[in-house]
């Protein structure tokens, strides 16, 4: 007999493998996160807009780091300097007094009045002109009483035309003057019109004058500019560098704009920061709950945006005591956080409003979540946009009103800068010396405007109705 | 914040300079101005303030006044005799009040009972103390009618000194010596100088029209005596500001004559081609210390050490930045008449030698007499002018990089100054003093301990005894060595730090003439002024 027999072996008894052929995802799954941050890499403005912004921070953070300078310094022989490379100046000895030239073969007071008083001539720079000092020295004219010195940037075209009236000489024999006021390095015509110790006469006559850029050694070796045993009177030396200008007590504008950032920045993040978080738990709250409380509670945030915020911001000032000279950040952080929230919290609870009525929330409740399950894994990330948007529109909001708030003079105490406090100084000096107020006034606008974009761009990524339309 | 900038924008157009508008009339010989503020008292028993004073002197006359050089001429009074008892007025008939009555020897009697009156609550009332029983009057121990003073006639006043007073004449221009008729000044009771209607005047002009916080004019009094001298018909105040940028751009449309300057507007007012013109004010501006028991500043030696490191000319070049102020070296101005010549070449200011040093030597024993590590934060209060908070800036900067001190500014209205002053919340406080009357003894009783305008309570016997000098003499050599005295004790206790004497720039219509700023008395007075073609 010839048959096979089969031997079953112990792989016949293994299941089978059940094989699937779903198909497969060949790209990456994107989170919500991730899709708002694909969308938000094409908006160039808002790119820009938050490198701007991490700009600012390194900026702020970083900067006094680099730029070791004391904003409140205050260095009197550069006042209200441009921005401009460092300037090389020549060390002179200390001011002295000076007596000046008075003649004693002249008579003080004319003996008698000429209708016409001719001119002085020979007008002179006695020693060297510095920024120091200007010596002027002149010759005497019959009939005259006095002399009147008169300072202008350009050329005079004519009498009424002379510039600043400096001072006068008390005599006729007095013919000298010393100028110290303000003196820098450019171009002046001097001019002297001779009074006959009264009244002006008709003439005058001009001299042109520049003079050099100086500093004394006393100064220079307290700012360290030059060793303490250094002795090179008439020697060059360079001044401090003001890479961005200087303002009217002569303090570096990079080290007070850099400073001036801290207090805007803290302001402008921190109580927006404060407030939405407020506003989220408060709006939040009222809508899921709704009902009596929600009522309730809004009609509490209206009671709170009809209080006047300067109000407040003064009268918290008084409650905490802050005397003056002090600064009045804190009340004004206070003020802002207190008052500002209504509007973040009415947003949130529309949000939550609408959600809490979604299918997916029925669903989830019917599975068993509780309450605050539903909040954490629901309601917020669902409100995360809103919540997200009203932040960076909050920050600028913030940043213009403490600037505002400074400027007006309520915000940080002197010599404290801020963007405000500077604006308001720099304004004064508009018109002479405009990078005072510009540099402030740009960045306050960079950085509200960089907040204001990358909002905009947030609010476009974050919105999950734009997630499938491009 | 829009209207702020909106208005910025507006005010750096450039404006074509003309002056072919309103603001000096040739045929009409009318000009316009602007004041800094609506005059707040044209009771002249009461007024104290700049405005008040200035309108006053335009449409009032005292006794006497001053003309065109500063020079004392007669007023109301023709001719005057004055000796150390007492003095003897003889008024002219022509002198009449805007209704037509004639101004008696009476109505001056009644001013000044009245203004010495304590229910008047004068605060200038201590001017009128030289007059026999105007101190005893003034605190309420005398009835008015003890006041030393009497009409002989209508025409003739005859008072008594309380000790001799050799600069009086000079106090009969001031306007609390400014005669007040009894019999209108009742019929008005407490509506007195409210409104036009409401005053009297005697003066080169009369008060015809007061828009209330609009405008004020002037017109010319056409039943003052001398009114042949008077050229202007109108004097229009048709604008109220204090604002230096707002009154250049009126100067600019020619809709005012006259308009102060400051630090930054001057630059404007070049280039637009003015002619600037510069004025001392005659004022003092200082740094006032606290001297009360409680205060840091009480010690000697910080004060000192203060003084050893501010350089009064840094200060006025570098900080002020105009022209025309003078470096401050003592608390009596440069102007001041002394025995022959002017007070400070008879008398030089001491010399403070800068030395930091001796300032920090001073400083460490400041701080051994207070019994602190370190002096604690100083508050230094201001007025709320820009230029005051650039000086308090560098004040601060000073003190913090030369004695590691520091200082808090208090930034405050000149009201609300004045009142923390006088309540004496400060270490420090921004103060200046203008003069009343042309004599020394207008800045010298300043620090005495019975001034209540010594508001850091400065007490020194010492002191005191050189003012005692100084106001019983006569003589002018001994006024003038008391006072001498006194400038050094100033300086030796350091009780105050002198800033700068004032000097203004201003620019004026080149058509107008004759317009006289003063160190005493209203200014700009344009009393003698003239529209020129």
């Amino acid at each position: 007999m010839n048959s096979e027999t089969y031997l079953p072996s112990a792989r016949d008894f293994e299941p089978t493998v059940s094989e699937s052929h779903v198909e497969q995802i060949s790209r990456p799954s994107l989170s919500y996160w991730q899709d708002a941050w694909l969308r938000l890499k094409k908006n160039t403005r808002a790119i820009i807009s938050l490198y701007i912004i991490i700009g600012l921070a390194f900026f702020t953070l970083l900067g006094p780091v680099l730029w070791q300078i004391d904003p409140a310094l205050q260095d009197l022989n550069q006042i209200s300097q441009s921005p401009s490379l460092p300037k090389k100046a020549i060390l002179i000895g200390p001011y002295q007094r000076w007596s000046g030239v008075i003649l004693d073969d002249f008579p003080a007071e004319p003996e008698e009045y000429l209708d016409t008083i001719p001119a002085p001539d020979n007008i002179r720079i006695h020693d060297v002109a510095t920024t120091q000092r200007v010596r002027l020295v002149w010759g005497p004219v019959e009939g005259a009483g006095g002399y009147n010195i008169y300072r202008n940037q350009r050329m005079p075209e004519g009498i009424n035309d002379l510039g600043l009236p400096l001072g006068s000489t008390l005599g006729g024999n007095e013919v000298s003057y010393e100028d110290r006021l303000n003196l820098e390095q450019r171009q002046y015509f001097y001019s002297l019109v001779p009074t006959d110790g009264f009244d002006e006469s008709d003439s005058y006559s001009t001299l042109e004058v520049t003079p050099q850029l100086a500093i004394t050694l006393d100064k220079a070796k307290n700012r360290g500019l030059i060793s303490e045993d250094s002795n090179d009177l008439g020697g060059k030396i360079s001044l401090e560098f003001h890479p961005m200008g200087t303002d009217y007590l002569g303090r570096d504008m990079l080290a007070r704009l850099m400073e001036g950032a801290r207090v805007s920045l803290f302001i402008g993040i921190v109580a927006p920061f404060l407030y939405v978080l407020f506003g989220i738990v408060y709006g939040g709250f009222a809508g899921y709950f709704g009902g009596k409380a929600d009522a309730m509670l809004m009609r509490f945030a209206d009671f709170v945006v009809a209080l006047p915020f300067l109000l407040f911001m003064i009268l918290f000032k008084i409650a905490f005591g802050i005397g003056p000279g002090e600064s009045g950040i804190l009340p004004m952080l206070l003020a802002l956080v207190l008052l500002g929230w209504p509007a973040t919290a009415r947003l949130v609870r529309g949000q939550v409003l609408q959600i809490r009525e979604e299918g997916f929330i029925e669903a989830a409740r019917l599975l068993g979540a509780k309450n605050h399950y539903l909040i954490i894994r629901h309601i917020i990330p669902n409100t995360m946009g809103v919540i997200l948007v009203t932040l960076t529109f909050a920050v600028p909001a913030a940043i213009f009103t403490e600037a505002f708030l400074s400027f007006i003079g309520m915000g940080v105490a002197p010599p404290t800068p801020s963007w405000g406090s500077m604006c308001n100084e720099g304004v004064k000096t508009m018109l002479s010396h405009p990078h005072e107020l510009i540099f402030p006034a740009t960045f306050i606008s960079i950085t509200v405007l960089a907040f204001n974009l990358l909002g905009d761009g947030l609010t476009e990524a974050l919105d999950s109705r734009m997630r499938s339309k491009e | 914040m829009r209207y702020l900038i909106a208005l910025l924008i507006v005010a750096s157009l450039p404006i074509q300079a003309q002056f072919d508008a309103t603001s000096a009339d040739f045929e009409k010989q009318t000009i316009s101005i602007a004041l800094a503020q609506e005059p707040p008292q044209l009771n002249g028993m009461k007024a104290t303030d700049q405005v008040s004073i200035f309108m006053l002197s335009h449409v009032m006359e005292g006794l006497v006044r001053y003309d065109r050089r500063g020079n004392v001429v007669p007023g109301v009074a023709e001719r005057w005799e004055i000796d150390d008892t007492g003095a003897t007025f003889w008024l002219r008939e022509e002198a009449i009040w805007s209704d037509g009555e004639p101004v008696t020897a009476h109505d001056f009697v009644f001013a000044w009972q009245n203004t010495l009156a304590p229910q008047t609550a004068s605060e200038y009332a201590f001017i009128l103390y030289p007059i026999k029983n105007g101190e005893k009057v003034n605190v309420g121990e005398l009835d008015p009618s003890k006041l030393g003073v009497r009409a002989l006639d209508d025409k003739t006043l005859k008072l008594e000194f309380e000790r001799p007073t050799g600069y009086f004449i000079k106090l009969t221009a001031f306007s609390s010596y400014f005669p007040v008729r009894k019999d209108f000044f009742e019929s008005k009771g407490d509506q007195y100088a409210a409104d036009v209607d409401d005053l009297l005047f005697n003066g080169p002009f009369v008060l015809t029209e007061w828009v209330h916080s609009a405008s004020l004019r002037m017109t010319k009094n056409e039943r003052y005596w001398n009114k042949d001298k008077i050229t202007l018909n109108e004097i229009n105040a048709n604008y109220i500001t204090a604002d230096t940028r707002a009154r250049l751009n009126l100067f600019i449309d020619g809709q005012i004559v006259q308009t102060r300057l400051d630090g930054e507007t001057y630059k404007d007012a070049l280039t637009q081609r003015f002619r600037i013109r510069s004025f001392s004010t005659g004022s003092v501006f200082f740094l006032e210390y606290n001297h009360r028991e409680d205060r840091p500043t009480r010690s000697l030696n910080l004060r000192r050490a203060i003084q050893h490191v501010f350089d009064a000319d840094e200060f006025v070049n570098s900080v002020l930045g105009t022209p025309g102020n003078r470096a401050g070296r003592s608390l009596f101005p440069v102007w001041l008449r002394g025995v022959d010549s002017k007070f400070r070449q008879e008398y030089p200011a001491p010399e403070i030698d800068l030395d930091l040093q001796k300032a920090r030597d001073y400083l460490e024993k400041a701080k051994q007499e207070l019994g602190v590590e370190k002096i604690p934060p100083l508050v230094l209060l201001v007025g709320d002018s820009p230029t005051a908070g650039k000086q308090a800036v560098y004040m601060q900067g000073l003190l913090k990089v030369k004695l590691d001190i520091d200082l808090k500014v208090d930034i405050q209205t000149f009201k609300q100054r004045l009142a923390k002053m006088t309540a004496g919340e400060f270490d420090i406080v921004g103060a200046g003093w203008g003069p009343d009357f042309d004599d020394v003894m207008t800045f010298g009783d300043l620090f005495a301990s019975w001034n209540l305008n010594n508001r850091g309570r400065y007490n020194n016997p010492k002191y005191d005894d050189q003012v005692r000098i100084a106001m019983s003499s006569s003589d002018p050599k001994t006024r003038m060595d008391a006072m001498g005295r006194l400038q050094q004790i100033l300086f030796d206790d350091a009780v105050i730090l002198p800033q700068y004497e004032q000097g203004v720039i201003y620019l004026m219509n080149p058509k107008l003439r004759g317009v006289v700023r003063r160190v005493v008395g209203p200014d700009p007075d344009y009393t003698y002024a003239r529209v020129i073609k």
